[in-house]
């Protein structure tokens, strides 16, 4: 120190007086008040939420799953959450923007908690035990402090900048608040948008007043030359002098700016647990309680009725997951039901039960809302709701593809909440025809196409080779095939082709004959939990009459069901689906022997391979190993875009929709100028070979399944072509030229 | 108003059908058997008049394979009892014989409002169970009937006449209709509602007494239908299509 007199600190306080200080303290007194007042009121909403119990739904003992996702743990959702990890996720811009403000807001919240600390904590403490306030709040510490903080604020600053400006100026259809479903009566969401300029806009003048009154401090002050660490008050300050504030006028505006400053940053504080602020907490308590286990692990019932029908149904986690929610609209963004113009978008179910259970509990935001004339939707605490409250069509809209799930960067999982809404629907027999006659017929015959139990098998007749019975003999693999794979005429071409390659490969494999049963996960998810509970059971008996070492399924929906859902009713064979198996005969011994293929091929991810159940890379493997040459399409593995199948929607009408979800997928593969649409599940093979006639690509790009593309590689040399293919001789003739 | 809703258990269609060793049935021991969908449209009727006016429902069927399930789902569905008519001999039960001992059964209930039954079923096409019990209990009988309205005590009965026709009456006091459709598609019973029907109800079990038949009709052999030769197409312009039926016409004999 080169003065003895220079203590680099500053007075709390800039010249109010005592009166003035104490309408402070009774202000943010008053805040405080006002703040856990409306914070424990939503946390005892919360905690009105049902209890789980026998559901483990934290670190879920759902056995296999493990190996699906990552079990969740604090670590996790804290290194998720201070990283912004999930914010970033496809959008790393929005992410990066998110995370200077998350830590330049959490620096600006420690920075005021140090200073009150000193002030109000150390300062009187000292004062009362030796007579003397003393302070930590001078020389280097407070050098450093307001270095550090000062980066936090310019951290701050650009992130809600950048944010407004996205607020504002982007044309992403994720921000602009238009409902998937428009309710007959009108709806305005003008309040909602206004939240949003008043949350990140507020945020934004207080730190720039703040800014300010540091600059203004500075500038009457007299610039010390210790301030210069103060870098951005510095800055200011010498801009406000520049702009002919002398330090005296500085002293003079500095109170009034101060106390609009902290006007605002109290409301502020106040405004939190009424408002979109409140995600700041609800949040990451969401990310904290999320269980990745949840949607492939659909839960149970509540205990006392089928579905969910009141308030009391919701479970705490429901509830948080319902706070949770920024309107971000990544759910909106992504949803297949949403893309063709159903009736559904995850964002508006969330935010229309929210708005429901605020009207409930009499637990309202300030804005925030969606406005109702008619007073219908959310508004109508009266009425049923699935049905009144959530339209039964935008439920059924849902194709259970996960999307949303994937995609929430707050943790919520919107696909349970539709199932439990779906039952009770299905609990008083509300439902589509078609969807009525496939649950009687699976009911009835134990498949959806209403066909006979004993015909399920006759696919083997033509084979000239015998399929072994696994319950008759011990067979390594037993194959589930599900419905589709047995029953459609064009699927059990590809049946028998995967027939043929486990038999020339020598693989010891058996079927079920006509004790295979649906296995029940779209029945499950269309929400018809009894249905699926007999079906396990009649499956579960099948099993045990046969005799084999691992399962392997060609359906990906079976397969989630069987590999998730089975192990607690008994399973314990492991589930394989057959891209594993092709992959482990490509790489793996001498079993076969494969040409190589030279043909440009895209890769369909189906919902319950990949995003369920995380398989990517074994069909990618087997396609690359076979010496196809992958093109990704733009929405690919975790964002795959749904064939629109799944959930029960392919035994309900689709002809409503602007354009079929497999239609919307077929474009954006033929735009890819491939000649082959790759898929490994019998549901998709269906609804896209369907989809490139819709849409007018027959003769550009073929639908062939990953099977097919295998056996052709090992047939090479007997010319056998890709069965359906309209493009076949084209790829032989590539072919010759190896 | 207490309606009794008679139900029938029939091979499901989708199966492949096979005539039984005897000859004068169908083998029913490889078949699953599924309750007929005019019954169902009966069902649905009459739970329909329930929801409306009140009353009782109560279903009733012959012991046949698999009809314990279609009581349970009457019973999920809203019906308030069911009852299965016990010993009567397996195999094909003769529509007149159904009727009888439908009757019976229904004389035993006694204070019965309506019957209703569907109009038809797979082995019964020409519809005649409905109007077989209205004529041996002496009781008003419909048939073909696509609406029955509660009308104070009464029903207004809806029925489709031949081309097109509908006729509307109204039947007070006791009677028998044949259903052909209901006014809504029958609703869904969901499984978690069978089962719950299984553990809570108990179906009744009515002894078939002894019905005396007189002489009728009897199956003397059932056989799968026989081709009956082909179609031929003639293709050709309209001059030489003439002149190929006439040619026909004359290999005939039917013309000289």
């Amino acid at each position: 120190m080169w003065i003895d007199a220079v203590v680099e600190t500053r007075k709390i306080f800039g010249g109010e007086t005592s009166l003035e200080k104490l309408i402070f303290y009774v202000l943010a007194f008053v805040t405080l008040l006002v703040f856990f007042t409306g914070l424990i009121r939503r946390i005892k909403k919360y905690r009105s939420g049902r209890k789980l119990t026998g559901w483990n739904f934290r670190g879920g003992k759902a056995k296999g799953i493990e190996e699906v996702t990552e079990p969740p743990s604090h670590v996790r959702s804290l290194v998720d959450v201070a990283t912004n990890k999930t914010i970033a996720r496809r959008k790393p811009s929005v992410g990066m923007a998110h995370l200077l403000m998350f830590w330049g807001f959490i620096g600006l919240f420690l920075a005021t908690t140090i200073l009150s600390l000193d002030y109000d904590v150390y300062g009187n403490i000292t004062r009362i035990f030796f007579g003397k306030e003393r302070s930590f709040f001078k020389g280097w510490f407070y050098l450093t402090y307001n270095f550090i903080f000062n980066m936090a604020g310019v951290a701050a600053l650009l992130g809600a900048a950048l944010l407004y400006m996205r607020r504002i100026f982007s044309k992403e259809k994720e921000l602009d608040y238009e409902r998937a479903y428009k309710p007959e009566g009108g709806y305005k969401r003008v309040k909602m948008a206004l939240g949003d300029h008043v949350f990140v806009g507020g945020l934004l003048l207080i730190i720039v007043t703040g800014f300010l009154i540091q600059g203004l401090r500075i500038d009457g002050s007299n610039f010390p030359s210790f301030e210069k660490w103060t870098f951005v008050g510095y800055l200011i300050g010498e801009t406000w002098k520049a702009v002919g504030v002398s330090p005296a006028l500085a002293r003079e505006i500095h109170p009034t700016l101060w106390w609009i400053h902290v006007l605002m940053a109290l409301a502020f504080v106040a405004y939190i647990p009424f408002s979109k602020a409140l995600h700041i907490l609800s949040s990451p308590a969401n990310l904290a309680l999320r269980n990745p286990a949840t949607t492939r692990v659909l839960p149970p019932s509540p205990p006392d009725h089928i579905g969910y029908r009141e308030l009391r149904d919701f479970t705490e986690k429901d509830l948080v997951g319902l706070d949770a929610c920024t309107k971000c609209g990544r759910c909106h963004g992504v949803c297949p039901a949403r893309t063709v113009g159903a009736p559904l978008s995850p964002r508006d179910l969330i935010l229309d039960l929210r708005q429901w259970v605020d009207r409930s509990t009499k637990n309202p935001m300030i804005l925030d809302w969606e406005e109702r004339p008619d007073g219908s939707g959310p508004h109508n605490t009266e009425g049923r709701l699935a049905g009144d409250v959530i339209w039964e069509r935008t439920l059924w809209s849902c194709t259970t593809c996960m999307a949303c799930v994937e995609i929430c960067p707050v943790g919520i999982e919107h696909v349970p909440l539709i199932v439990q809404l779906r039952r009770s629907l299905v609990d008083e027999g509300v439902m589509d025809p078609t969807l009525q006659s496939a649950l009687q017929n699976i009911a009835s015959q134990g498949n959806s196409f209403g066909k006979s139990a004993r015909m399920r098998a006759r696919w083997v007749k033509s084979l000239d080779f015998p399929v072994p019975d696994a319950r008759k003999e011990h067979v390594e693999y037993l194959w589930f095939l599900g419905d589709f794979a047995s029953f459609d005429e064009r699927l059990v071409e590809i049946s028998r082709t995967f027939a043929k390659v486990l038999n020339a490969a020598g693989i010891s494999f058996g079927i079920l004959y006509e004790a295979e049963r649906n296995a029940g996960n779209d029945v499950r998810r269309a929400g018809e939990e009894g249905l699926f509970e007999m079906l396990v059971e009649e499956n579960m008996k099948a099993f045990s009459s046969a005799s084999f070492d691992k399962i392997i399924t060609t359906d990906p929906h079976s397969f989630n069901t069987l590999r998730n859902e089975y192990p607690a009713f008994g399973l314990s064979a492991p589930v394989m689906h057959y891209s594993e198996l092709l992959a482990q005969l490509l790489y793996q011994g001498d079993k076969v022997s494969l040409s190589k293929l030279t043909k440009q091929v895209t890769y369909h991810d189906p919902c319950y391979l990949g995003r369920y159940n995380r398989i990517f890379d074994a069909p990618r493997a087997v396609i690359s190993g076979l010496g196809c040459d992958l093109v990704e399409m733009p929405r690919h593995r975790d964002n795959s875009f749904c064939c629109g199948a799944g959930g029960g929607r392919i035994w309900m009408d689709d002809s409503f929709l602007n354009e079929r979800p497999s239609e919307n997928r077929m474009r954006e593969a033929a735009s890819l100028g491939v000649d082959y649409f790759v898929v490994a599940c019998p549901k998709d093979y269906a609804m896209f070979s369907d989809a490139v006639k819709t849409t007018g690509n027959e003769g550009k790009i073929a639908v062939v399944d990953i099977v097919e593309l295998f056996y052709e590689a090992m047939m090479a040399d007997q010319l056998v072509a890709v069965s359906g293919s309209s493009l076949s001789s084209e790829a032989f003739e590539s072919q010759e030229g190896q | 108003m207490k309606i009794v809703v008679g139900m029938r258990q029939l091979a499901d269609l989708v199966e492949e059908l096979e005539v039984a060793d005897s000859g004068v049935d169908i083998d029913r021991d490889f078949v699953k058997f599924v309750s007929n969908e005019w019954d169902e449209a009966a069902l649905e009727e009459a739970l329909l008049i329930k929801e409306q006016v009140g009353g009782e429902v109560v279903v009733v069927a012959l012991d046949e394979p698999d009809v314990d399930q279609t009581l349970y789902s009457a019973i999920a569905k809203g019906a308030d009892r069911a009852v299965k008519i016990v010993g009567v001999e397996e195999g094909w039960t003769p529509t007149r014989l159904r009727a009888q001992l439908l009757a019976k059964y229904l004389e035993s209930e006694g204070d019965w409002d309506a019957f209703f039954t569907g109009v038809q079923a797979a082995d019964d096409l020409d519809g005649q169970l409905a109007g077989l019990i209205g004529a041996s209990l002496g009781v008003a009988h419909a048939a073909v009937v696509s609406k029955a309205e509660p009308e104070g005590p009464a029903l207004r009965i809806t029925q489709e006449l031949g081309g097109g026709t509908l006729a509307e009456s109204v039947a007070e006091g006791k009677v028998v209709l044949g259903v052909q459709a209901g006014r809504q598609a029958p609703r869904y019973a969901p499984i978690t509602r069978i089962r719950q029907a299984m553990s809570s109800t108990t179906i009744e079990s009515f002894e078939a007494p002894e019905v005396e038949l007189g002489p009728g009709p009897k199956v003397r052999k059932l056989y799968p239908p026989e081709s009956k030769g082909q179609a031929t197409m003639l293709e050709g312009d309209p001059v030489e299509v003439a002149e190929k039926i006439v040619e026909i016409i004359r290999t005939k004999g039917l013309v000289r």
